[in-house]
């Protein structure tokens, strides 16, 4: 198969009944898991003869994140109800690991799978697999709007006003701090590990360079950058500001003072953008109903397209980079193969 | 485009009653699913579905600009509410009692998520009537929640005489001259003098009259005499202050003085006209006001004091501007007995002015002039079209060099050769503008209000003029 013929291919249409909130596939991508908006935990077997939405379990006032264990059998979901749950995979069967008034935002599994953060405003918990507490943090210097675990290690980043802070959990929980005035909004390290970078509340890209010790931005972008994701070569990372897509090489001596690639398809602001995992595609999903494919050695138009009902609220590569899950504002949700 | 969801923000100091009006407002049948975003955690029923909690949070940027000072908590707040739309069609965020508006209004126009999905609906302020002249002296984010208010609950107005009230509200007014002042007890009061106002909405907000800053009058006092013929001594005493749109003490200086006027300045004048009445009291001041503040609207012919007996004469029917000095006395001719009426520029205790033998049956302040606080109210009026280029040069001028001072600005525009209005909003930097319904038969007329820090008149007076088509 010839990378140039790779199309999308939709092969379920469904309705969620419910805004998108977050989603996730199973590790195997054998499922999807999508977090309503309304509350709703549905389940969609995209290997199903018959493939439909199933709702499992609902969190009060809305569901907020879901993550999936690497590698496992278990996921973790949170929601307005102040509880994080921790969900056996085949029973789905929650277990409650946390209660408390205010929301817990942020939530990731470490790519190893044994280590679960939860963020919940400035406070910084890390659970084991088996949803015990492992570490309580001390609260962190403002919200935390962001964090993202390190590749293949147990260092956890955390971003928000003022910069970023990595934890590292073993042997033994080790934060180091790097400073950066302004509100980081996302976190993405580069897959080999050697970049954390961040979309800026006011209109930048800052990234630390880790093992250098040395850091910098990008600026220029008119509106705050919600979207960062990169290759996954390490090479390439996009942005996205308004209606344009911005990709910046870290090949060589780096962005610094090189011209972006921009990819110019969208006619409304850039939603969701995504890097195909282990693959050389990036898919973009934007306020004017479309979701986009690119290959970036021909970054003048994309390679494949299609139109949705409603602008596009959440775009999910499975892991093997060979499925992609689209969802719309209106709770419709499509799925693609890759062939 | 989806409707967008309106938001109002509550602004107060504790004990204003911001809690109270939350509460009735979530208890209250109106048909309307509100869901709150509260900074403040107090006594709200915490156990509504739709109350959400958040602690404040600055988005502050790397170049330290105000202007672009956003409150991350809203943005994060807001953004999961709007996955829930369906649930509710109406946000109040209450702010904590030192919050500064300013960021949260700016919130709205900076965040593109939010502003796609939310509009700014209005700020209102909660004001005990009882305490907030102390406040306003002593703590600078009162001024500012005043300021940026589009309505002003002037709250607990049980507790406070009518006097104090007027008085009151004339030390507001002076802040916010285009605020909706609605005096409440125990925030009982219609919701649809709190919700839906759509301030901040150019095709509502501007279309209406009365937004803007009633007429500026010459004069901030007006007494009533019972005087019979003859020749009056007027004596003027010791000044306490500098004239009147200037003199802006830093807020260091603000705290050494909370219930005085700066002492460093000095009136040096003051305008002054005595007219014959055609009713004792009230009556007579009120009929004459108007007929008044338009015919001497232009600065008087000075009048220094003189150094022999007698004094240099204030006749009647002229708009003198009396010339002050430590101890200038002047007098007064009053060629028949009846009601007379003094109008001044000042009220009489900023210049010790008494006329002797003589009390006021009656007396009326206009205006006010809380020379302290630096927080003000600017209006222009004018009729001769603009032309649009040099509005957009002036204006962007204005903002980059001002924008930290402005709170907010609104304006309706005539510009040469345009049949529709041009209307215009601004907190500090960020600013709103497009053409609106045609001027159709009402009169072409420029009407700009500017509330903030420092303004200078004349440097905006002189902008505007730069703008004539």
């Amino acid at each position: 198969m010839s990378a140039a013929a790779l199309r999308l291919r939709r092969f379920a249409r469904l309705d969620l009944g419910d805004y998108p909130a977050d989603a996730v596939w199973s590790a195997d991508g054998g499922a999807l898991l999508v977090a309503g908006g309304q509350g709703a935990m549905l389940w969609v077997d995209t290997r199903a003869a018959a493939i439909g939405v199933q709702q499992f379990g609902a969190h009060a006032g809305g569901a907020l994140a879901v993550t999936w264990q690497g590698g496992g059998r278990q996921f973790a979901s949170s929601g307005q109800d102040g509880e994080v749950r921790l969900w056996d995979a085949s029973s789905r069967e929650p277990k409650l690991i946390h209660a408390g008034a205010e929301w817990s935002e942020q939530l990731a599994f470490a790519s190893h799978g044994r280590l679960l953060a939860v963020g919940t405003g400035r406070a910084l918990q890390i659970f084991d697999s088996g949803g015990g507490l492992r570490e309580q943090l001390p609260p962190q210097p403002s919200v935390i709007a962001a964090l993202a675990w390190r590749p293949k290690a147990s260092e956890l980043a955390t971003l928000g006003s003022g910069g970023a802070r990595v934890h590292r959990l073993e042997p033994q929980l080790q934060s180091s701090e790097y400073p950066w005035q302004g509100a980081c909004l996302t976190a993405s390290w580069s897959p080999d590990g050697r970049l954390l970078a961040s979309g800026m509340q006011d209109g930048s890209v800052h990234y630390w360079n880790m093992r250098a010790g040395t850091q910098s931005q990008m600026r220029g972008y008119g509106t705050k950058v919600t979207l960062t994701s990169w290759s996954a070569n390490s090479r390439l990372l996009a942005t996205a500001a308004d209606q344009q897509i911005i990709i910046w090489d870290f090949s060589g001596r780096g962005p610094e003072g090189s011209e972006p690639l921009l990819l110019s398809a969208h006619t409304a602001r850039v939603t969701q953008l995504a890097f195909q995992p282990q693959g050389p595609l990036l898919a973009a999903g934007a306020r004017d109903q479309r979701v986009t494919l690119w290959r970036l050695a021909q970054p003048q138009q994309p390679i494949d397209a299609d139109l949705l009902s409603d602008e596009v609220a959440l775009l999910r590569w499975s892991n093997d980079g060979l499925q992609l899950a689209v969802a719309d504002r209106g709770g419709g949700l499509s799925l693609y193969a890759l062939r | 485009m989806r409707k967008r969801i309106p938001v109002t923000v509550l602004t107060g100091f504790l004990g204003s009653g911001k809690t109270t009006l939350l509460n009735r407002i979530l208890s209250e049948q109106h048909g309307k699913r509100i869901a709150v975003i509260e900074n403040e955690f107090g006594e709200v029923a915490v156990d509504h579905e739709l109350v959400i909690g958040a602690q404040e949070e600055l988005f502050e940027t790397a170049n330290g600009c105000i202007c672009c000072t956003v409150r991350g908590d809203l943005i994060r707040v807001l953004n999961q509410l709007r996955k829930r739309r369906d649930r509710f069609d109406y946000i109040l965020i209450e702010t904590t009692g030192l919050a500064d508006p300013g960021p949260v209004a700016q919130t709205f126009f900076v965040d593109e998520d939010l502003r796609e999905d939310f509009q700014l609906d209005a700020i209102v302020a909660l004001v005990d009537a009882a305490h907030i002249s102390g406040q306003l002296h002593s703590v600078a984010a009162a001024a500012e929640q005043i300021g940026f208010a589009d309505v002003l609950l002037l709250n607990k107005t049980d507790l406070v005489s009518e006097a104090d009230l007027a008085r009151t509200e004339r030390e507001l007014r002076a802040i916010n001259g285009t605020a909706c002042i609605v005096r409440t007890r125990n925030a009982q009061l219609p919701l649809a003098q709190v919700l839906d106002l759509g301030a901040f909405d150019l095709e509502r907000a501007l279309a209406k009259d009365g937004e803007f800053l009633q007429a500026q009058r010459p004069f901030e006092w007006a007494g009533s005499y019972a005087l019979a013929a003859g020749r009056y001594g007027v004596h003027t005493g010791a000044t306490r202050h500098s004239a009147h749109d200037d003199s802006v003490p830093d807020h260091a200086h603000d705290h050494d003085h909370e219930h005085g006027h700066d002492s460093a300045g000095t009136l040096s004048e003051v305008g002054v006209v005595v007219l014959a009445a055609s009713a004792a009291g009230p009556a007579g001041i009120e009929a004459l006001l108007e007929s008044a503040s338009e015919r001497f609207a232009q600065p008087g012919v000075a009048l220094r004091a003189a150094n022999g007996s007698g004094g240099a004469q204030l006749l009647p029917g002229r708009h003198f501007r009396l010339q002050l000095a430590a101890h200038a006395d002047f007098s007064m001719e009053i060629p028949h007995a009846g009601a007379w009426v003094v109008f001044c520029e000042h009220a009489p205790a900023e210049f010790g002015w008494t006329l002797l033998g003589a009390k006021p049956a009656a007396e009326r302040e206009f205006g006010s002039h809380h020379h302290e606080i630096e927080i003000t109210s600017i209006g222009i009026e004018d009729q001769r079209p603009l032309n649009p280029d040099k509005v957009n040069d002036w204006l962007s001028y204005l903002l980059q060099s001002r924008g930290q001072d402005i709170l907010r600005m609104k304006g309706v525009l005539n510009f040469r050769g345009e049949a529709r209005r041009y209307v215009f909003h601004g907190v500090h930097m960020n600013f709103d503008g497009q053409l609106e319904r045609p001027w159709g038969t009402s009169e072409r007329r420029n009407r700009l209000v500017f509330i903030g820090r420092k303004l200078d008149r004349a440097e905006l007076e002189a902008g505007f003029e730069s703008c004539v088509a």
